[in-house]
């Protein structure tokens, strides 16, 4: 369990991984696209985990990049066409964001090769998929409340002007989710530097 | 668009695909250390949208009458046009190094989204690559200045080249084409 609660918050894809900010830039501008949009992932994260497994084990090494790729794009294809019969509003909001999880970099991320025993594989992308989805709605809740002046829809101030409309836009966006790394960074006690 | 120097200063401005779609900030945070390597990264994300736009121009005739089966072309467009481009790059180079994108798949989603067709295609390509290019060369320019600037520790690394990167969208929401 200890992979789990790692990936959850001590290895948080989104926060200390520095992964995923395509959607947490370009989609989470309120809490409810964030839940939408990291429940997709995790669940895709998750088979395209489990597919990527047995895959490792029947083809040969060269072949694996092309066979992950297609598991991936038949996955996000398959996703797209099952919201579009259940809720079409998700996937007009997500809007090109949906079929983009086919490069999102958390995804791609975990195509990476490791030694884990099969459970571990899956803890793992459990682990992760929920510490995705829960970055994905920390920063919707701020850029909400600063863009919108609402939690999940519920209007919180009596005027019509939210606090920071910036804050629902992309340049918004990039700067609210430095502001909450950097917020991160400094409880941790550490800089936001990368390490390969 | 009306004419090829309105696609080209568009995509530079308001159509940037990292400053003002938000996409790509994978290469955008992890290769723009140095200059080099963010015009290395840009140059080989470029040829992959000029061959993704080219396919994706060839395939034009191609008529599909479900939105998903549109999808799995866009889709398969990116992939191959990654993969093709891998082929020409040292082996040690993966796909997975930045080469498969979300700015290369964000691309040529967005041509089929706002129905561009024709020829107009590779120069919506060209264009968006380039934007991509200069966009990672000037933010690996002010990686270099912010290097010898006195940051704070929490801020230093990432979380100072997205408030940076958020400004410098801000400064090109100015520009309206």
């Amino acid at each position: 369990m200890k992979i789990f609660w790692e990936n959850l918050f001590r290895k948080n894809p989104v926060f200390v991984l520095f992964l995923g900010f395509v959607p947490a830039v370009a989609v989470a501008s309120s809490a409810e696209a964030g839940l939408a949009l990291g429940l997709i992932t995790g669940v895709i994260l998750v088979l395209t985990t489990i597919l990527n497994y047995f895959l490792s084990l029947l083809l040969p090494k060269n072949a694996r990049t092309v066979g992950q790729l297609v598991v991936l794009i038949i996955l996000t294809v398959s996703a797209h066409r099952i919201l579009l019969t259940l809720n079409p509003q998700v996937v007009g909001t997500l809007n090109i964001f949906l079929p983009l999880l086919v490069a999102n970099s958390l995804v791609i991320y975990s195509l990476q090769e490791n030694d884990l025993p099969f459970g571990a594989v899956i803890l793992d992308s459990i682990g992760k998929s929920l510490g995705f989805l829960l970055a994905l709605v920390l920063i919707g809740i701020v850029r909400e409340f600063f863009g919108y002046g609402t939690f999940f829809g519920t209007k919180l101030f009596t005027s019509d002007l939210p606090p920071l409309a910036l804050a629902s836009t992309v340049p918004g966006g990039m700067i609210i989710v430095g502001l909450l790394l950097a917020l991160v960074n400094m409880v941790r006690g550490q800089g936001g530097e990368l390490h390969d | 668009m009306t004419s090829g120097l309105d696609v080209l200063v568009q995509a530079f401005t308001s159509g940037n695909l990292i400053l003002a779609q938000g996409l790509g900030l994978y290469a955008f945070t992890r290769y723009t250390q140095d200059v080099k390597k963010a015009a290395k990264s840009g140059g080989i994300t470029l040829a992959a949208m000029l061959l993704g736009g080219f396919i994706l121009w060839v395939a034009d005739g191609l008529a599909f009458n479900t939105e998903t089966a549109e999808l799995g072309l866009y889709l398969l467009v990116a992939t191959c046009s990654a993969l093709i481009v891998r082929m020409f790059l040292p082996a040690k180079f993966s796909v997975r190094d930045g080469l498969f994108d979300s700015a290369l798949v964000g691309l040529i989603l967005l041509l089929g989204r706002d129905g561009v067709s024709g020829v107009n295609v590779l120069w919506a390509s060209l264009a968006a690559g380039l934007g991509y290019l200069i966009t990672l060369v000037v933010m690996a320019t002010l990686r270099e200045r912010l290097e010898l600037a006195p940051i704070p520790k929490a801020l230093r690394g990432v979380p100072i080249i997205l408030i940076t990167a958020g400004l410098l969208a801000i400064a090109i929401m100015g520009f309206r084409f």
